[in-house]
């Protein structure tokens, strides 16, 4: 290119920069009408309302039954029971066909059959193309009326709601949302209680049975479909299609009222393995009908709506320490819903993060929005108003749903018109009203040690949230007499083989040092450790372990953790773990029926299980020719994940002041090797003091 | 079987036929130009409702990010939000003033931070001072997210930009009436993106990188497999290393835009309720402002041929995940339907052989699945295989499970009526697509870009059906091998202390 050439390009270039208009001098033509399509409504003789839109765009059919039904109705025994049912609906198959051969008949045909359950309704989708729509609808028809709940289906589910418990601790965001929820419902009623291993464990096909036919019946379903073809035609076919279901059941009793009383303060759990806090700030919310929905969805777009709110510009632009923030006005058809704000910052800015949010809560009940967010709110809902209706499906799906809950059919233009009235006098009114500060639910997910300040200097009291997955209740041995008397029995036996009771009764301490390799995960790696105990409760250890030492201390209720990292107070986990380590002290575990609190029960033939009045347990095997203990079993508590079952293998019984002690441990866990330990030295009664076991290193 | 069979072939060709339709459709409502600058624009007319979508595609992304500047073209389209020298500020004559004085008090800084130990403490003090008071100073004449703000202001929905390693994006939908907004703002902001709150910024994707890999077990064992995957092709990092985040500079992301933000590597699609004469009226009179740029230098690091198995861990708490991946070629390579046709035998719907097996029948995994192409296509690649382990199963069992079902596929040709079912739902997919604004001219767009041709977006289903159960046996034998392969996986941290013996 000649210099020439580019100097004409250059100026041309700046003299079109200043041709084109600025914003404010855009016109704009009016928008075009929209069309909204016309959606046809019939009642079929059994009661089930239908729904009916033509759309030809393409040449596909789909439709969706929704049912009155929600997981708000589980048994509190049973939790999960309408999300289990919902699933194994669709895979559990029917009388005629299993739900793989569903499977493979529905994806040769590239079509689909869904189904779930979710908080206040049930559904059971289809969607296919136009020339399989007979036998895709017979096949959801028999689905939704009369699902076969295979066994091995809802075993399955199980298995995989199984994993999702064990799961549930992994994702910081995810706990805040859950735990958030949780606290604002209340974690005694429908609304905030959630499933666990123990719910699953009682849950049965029967019970599945049971509860499809308590919800899916005709008149209690609302049926929608769209598509490919013809309303006049595809009313015919539903007609005949369902002819044949004529269930009757009372009708469904309403939904749970939401009983929530406000629960302040800061919630804070813990987790070591993130560099941001996951933060839900909030209290209840309110219903789509209250006359100030609109005003109080005006508030919180401009509380944190958008890329323009007020929290986006000073968390995210202003202060730099969030990628996501945002705010919502909580409302639901039929229930209160939450008011929330949600984000994550670094974990150093995490105090001054929540303050600067709280600060813009009060900042709205303090004084009006100006012109200029009120504007801006207002448009952003009314310019995009159209959104609405940019796909015939909306206008259907947006229709069952007013039906379902019982809301006008306008319900959406009553919107638009409320939004376009809002006043900013209107906004400061319902901050004042419905914004409550001293009720805000503060959940926090992070590591606290990386906070730059302690979230106490908020100024509110700080609760902290156990996240230990509860493990399924085990099948408690009968506890009655004669099982009592067994236990007693073999564990006198047990007394009698290392040396008897009143040897046992002797030692007041113990020294034990010992060498520990690791097996499975990290495989051979060593530490070297020494145990102290003092009776009755008092415990010390010290780990030489690669990456440095490691200490821990307790008195049975309090302690202390030492690592390379520093010295903390004994996290409430691990004070558990250390309770179980307590009651597997040897000599004392062996004299636990004269021990107070402990219970020894027969479980089976040669295994007692030993129980402390704070809930911990272990078995004990014990060997039928010797009487001495071969295994000790118990359950091994864990901050995520599944419980697990720990064993250990006692061998290399040596004569030690007086009794008989084993020196080698092999320790398995889930039947996987976990760890070999061969004992050094085991001393009785060395005089030690708690006041020495107690002194940091 | 044989029923089943037929009943595919009817659909294959019922679906064929529909396919062909839509192309013949489409061509009558699809009209292409190219301004004089080299931007490239697709226009799709579709008025079911009075809406339309833009999407805007930059064919660079995280690949083009210079060494030691990770994260740099990530950086830049955070720079959208921040509007042009006449949005978002109030006074852009001073504010440039300040936004200049900022960058020579950071080179200052940078200076300085060079000396390494003998850097002068004091002297860096006063300068972060300084540069702090220069920022705060620039501030004042900020609006804060203006350029946003008109966008939400006008009724536009999903406003967003994304940055993968292949390309940048930017996309919404609008009320049609609004359209010449979208064309005023966004061919400012290309022409001449302003640097305002750029080191703010930087910080606010600092924790996008936080919330993203860091604070996340799944980002982390994904971005370890990508690292150890590419020992050289830029491939092995998309959302850029947190060091070199944190010195990004203003400046680097105005070289990036001059390099790469030239017309001809930008290509429009634009899809709604709108007149292609009217469009192109816009786009000449607001993108043709816009001075033509040389081609932008490709991309010369190539990963050098995968000699062994590559095998890495990540600690966490979390339950674990297993990552599986294996070299493929790139997307126009004549495997490359043969690797989407693999990837959904294996994953697609309850009918693919890693849900089948693993999640079904063994119940040893809560879900599996496969991706044809990890992080993209237009380099040599991965061909991704994924396991979640249900509790109480160990990741080597369901490493185990993974290779059992590969070497099946490497033994025997897949059934007829699997490869059918496959390729009938590669098929029904595209056309349940169609009926998207904002999809369809994504689409267009990446099929422009990325095969030369938005009709590839049609005519690349023949691609598929040309796939035969010897193509997907080849294939699998070809490239699934174990030298081939990466596998990351979690595992538990260091054997906890408090667990030991007591």
């Amino acid at each position: 290119m000649t210099r020439r050439l580019a100097l004409a390009l250059l100026l041309a270039a700046l003299a079109a920069a200043q041709d084109v208009p600025a914003v404010e001098e855009l016109k704009f033509p009016p928008l075009k009408q929209v069309q909204i399509p016309k959606v046809e409504t019939f009642t079929l003789p059994n009661g089930m309302r239908l729904y009916l839109l033509e759309n030809r765009e393409l040449p596909l059919i789909g439709g969706f039954a929704l049912v009155r039904t929600g997981n708000l109705f589980d048994p509190p025994e049973k939790i999960g029971l309408a999300s289990l049912t919902g699933d194994v609906l669709r895979t559990g198959g029917t009388a005629e066909k299993t739900g793989d051969e569903i499977d493979e008949l529905l994806e040769n045909l590239a079509a689909s059959i869904e189904s779930g359950i979710g908080e206040t309704s049930g559904t059971v989708s289809f969607n296919c193309l136009r020339q399989d729509v007979d036998e895709v609808l017979a096949v959801f028809k028999a689905l939704l009326t009369a699902p076969a709940f295979r066994q091995e289906k809802l075993d399955l589910a199980k298995t995989q709601y199984r994993s999702m418990i064990a799961r549930r601790n992994d994702d910081a965001g995810a706990i805040a949302s859950r735990e958030f929820s949780q606290i604002i419902y209340g974690r005694d009623n429908p609304y905030g209680w959630r499933m666990e291993y123990e719910h699953l464990d009682r849950i049965s096909r029967d019970d599945l049975m049971a509860f499809h036919k308590r919800y899916f019946f005709p008149a209690n379903i609302l049926l929608a479909v769209q598509g490919d073809f013809s309303a006049a035609e595809m009313r015919a076919k539903l007609e005949k299609l369902f002819a044949d279901w004529q269930v009757k059941q009372p009708p469904v009793p309403p939904f749970p009222e939401v009983k929530a009383r406000p629960a302040p303060g800061i919630y804070l759990a813990e987790k070591e393995d993130v560099n941001q806090t996951f933060f839900r700030i909030g209290h209840l919310g309110g219903l789509l009908r209250d006359p100030d929905f609109p005003a109080l969805e005006v508030m919180a777009d401009i509380l944190g709506g958008g890329f323009s709110s007020r929290l986006f510009a000073r968390v995210r632009t202003q202060l730099g320490y969030a990628y996501s923030v945002g705010a919502s006005w909580g409302a639901n058809y039929n229930h209160p819903g939450v008011f929330r704000i949600a984000g994550s910052t670094k974990s150093e800015s995490t105090t001054e993060t929540i303050r600067a949010i709280l600060e813009e809560v009060e900042r709205l009940r303090n004084s009006e929005v100006t012109d200029e967010e009120l504007k801006t709110a207002q448009d952003t809902v009314l310019n995009s108003f159209v959104f609405n209706f940019d796909q015939p499906s909306k206008t259907l799906n947006r229709l069952v749903l007013y039906d379902y809950h019982g809301y006008p059919k306008d319900f959406i233009f009553r919107y638009q018109k409320a939004v376009a009235a809002v006043s900013k006098q209107d906004i400061l009114r319902v901050a004042r009203k419905y914004l409550r500060p001293q009720d805000l639910t503060i959940v926090a997910v992070g590591k606290p040690s990386d906070f730059g300040t302690p979230l106490a200097e908020l100024g509110l009291p700080v609760h902290k949230i156990d996240l230990t997955i509860p493990e399924p209740k085990r099948q408690a041995a009968r506890a009655d007499a004669g099982n009592l008397a067994k236990g007693k029995e073999l564990l006198a036996r047990a007394q009698q083989a290392v040396g008897g009771a009143e040897r046992l009764a002797g030692v007041k301490d113990i020294l034990m040092t010992s060498e520990i390799v690791l097996q499975g995960m990290g495989a051979g790696m060593r530490a070297s450790q020494t145990s102290r105990w003092l009776a009755p409760s008092v415990i010390r250890q010290d780990q030489q372990l690669p990456f440095g030492a490691v200490s821990s201390y307790s008195d049975g209720q309090t302690g202390w953790l030492a690592t390379p990292q520093g010295v903390q107070p004994m996290p409430a986990p691990v004070m558990r773990q250390v309770r179980g380590a307590l009651l597997r002290i040897l000599p004392s575990l062996l004299l636990s029926d004269r021990l107070p609190g402990r219970q020894v029960n027969l479980i089976e033939e040669g295994v007692i299980e030993v129980q402390d009045s704070s809930g911990e347990s272990v078995r004990l095997r014990l060997d039928p020719e010797t009487g001495l203990p071969a295994a000790l079993i118990y359950p091994s508590i864990q901050m995520s994940g599944p419980p697990s079952t720990t064993e250990e293998i006692l061998e290399d019984w040596r004569e030690t002041g007086g009794l008989k002690m084993p020196y080698k441990i092999t320790i398995r866990r889930d039947g996987a090797p976990y760890a070999e330990v061969t004992v050094r030295e085991i001393r009785f009664n060395t005089g030690l003091t708690e006041e020495e076991l107690s002194s940091k290193p | 079987m044989r029923r089943i069979l037929r009943r595919s072939l009817v659909f294959v060709l019922a679906a064929g036929a529909c396919l062909a339709q839509s192309l013949a459709e489409f061509e009558k409502r699809v009209s292409e130009f190219t301004l004089e600058n080299g931007m490239h624009f697709i226009v799709l007319k579709r008025d079911p409702a009075p809406v339309v979508s833009f999407f805007a595609y930059v064919d660079a992304g995280a690949v083009n990010d210079p060494r030691g500047k990770t994260g740099l073209a990530h950086m830049f389209e955070h720079m959208v939000g921040k509007g042009t020298t006449r949005v978002g500020t109030t006074d852009y004559a001073q504010e440039k003033q300040v936004l200049e004085e900022i960058e020579r008090i950071y080179d200052e800084i940078d200076n300085e931070r060079r000396k390494g130990s003998r850097a002068d403490r004091a002297r860096l003090d006063e300068l972060e001072a300084r540069l702090r008071a220069a920022i705060e100073k620039a501030n004042q004449f900020v609006k804060p997210n203006e350029f946003v703000r008109l966008f939400e202001a006008n009724g536009a929905v999903g406003f967003n930009a994304g940055t993968g390693s292949d390309y940048t994006v930017y996309f919404c939908s609008m009320p049609a009436n609004r359209l010449e907004l979208w064309f005023l703002l966004m061919s400012e902001w290309l022409r001449q993106p302003v640097y305002r709150e750029f080191y703010k910024e930087r910080d606010v994707v600092r924790e996008e990188r936080r919330m993203r890999v860091e604070s996340s077990p799944q980002g982390k064992l994904q971005e370890v497999l990508m690292a150890t995957a590419f020992l050289a092709h830029p491939y092995r990092i998309l959302v850029g290393w947190a060091s070199d985040i944190d010195n990004l500079r203003a400046r680097d992301a105005a070289e990036f835009h001059r390099t790469y933000y030239v017309p001809s590597n930008i290509t429009i699609a634009i899809a709604g309720d709108v007149e292609a004469n009217e469009i192109r009226l816009l786009a000449e009179r607001y993108f043709g402002r816009i001075p033509p740029g040389p081609e932008p230098p490709r991309v010369i690091t190539e990963e050098p041929p995968q000699e062994g198995e590559r095998r890495v861990t990540v600690e966490t708490p979390a339950q674990p995940i297993l990552l599986v991946a294996y070299k493929r070629p790139d997307q126009r390579h004549a495997d490359d339907p043969v690797f989407d046709v693999l990837a959904s035998l294996l994953a697609s719907g309850r009918t693919g052989l890693l849900y089948r097996e693993l999640v079904r029948d063994k119940r040893i995994a809560l879900a599996a699945g496969a991706v044809p192409a990890v992080p993209a296509a237009k380099f040599p690649s991965l061909f991704l295989i994924y396991s979640v382990p249900n509790a109480g199963h160990t990741i080597e069992e369901n490493e185990k499970a993974v290779y059992e079902i590969l070497e099946r596929l490497q033994r025997e040709p897949v059934e007829e009526a699997a490869l059918a079912r496959v390729k009938t739902k590669i098929r029904a997919d595209l056309i349940r697509q169609l009926a998207s604004n904002a999809g369809l001219a994504r689409q267009l767009a990446f099929y422009h870009v990325n095969y030369g041709n938005w009709r590839t977006l049609f005519t690349g289903i023949e691609e598929i059906e040309k796939v035969t159960a010897g193509d997907v046996q080849r294939v699998a034998r070809q490239y699934l091998r174990p030298s081939k392969r990466t596998v990351a996986y979690h595992v538990r941290p260091e054997a906890n202390p408090e667990e030991g013996r007591r």
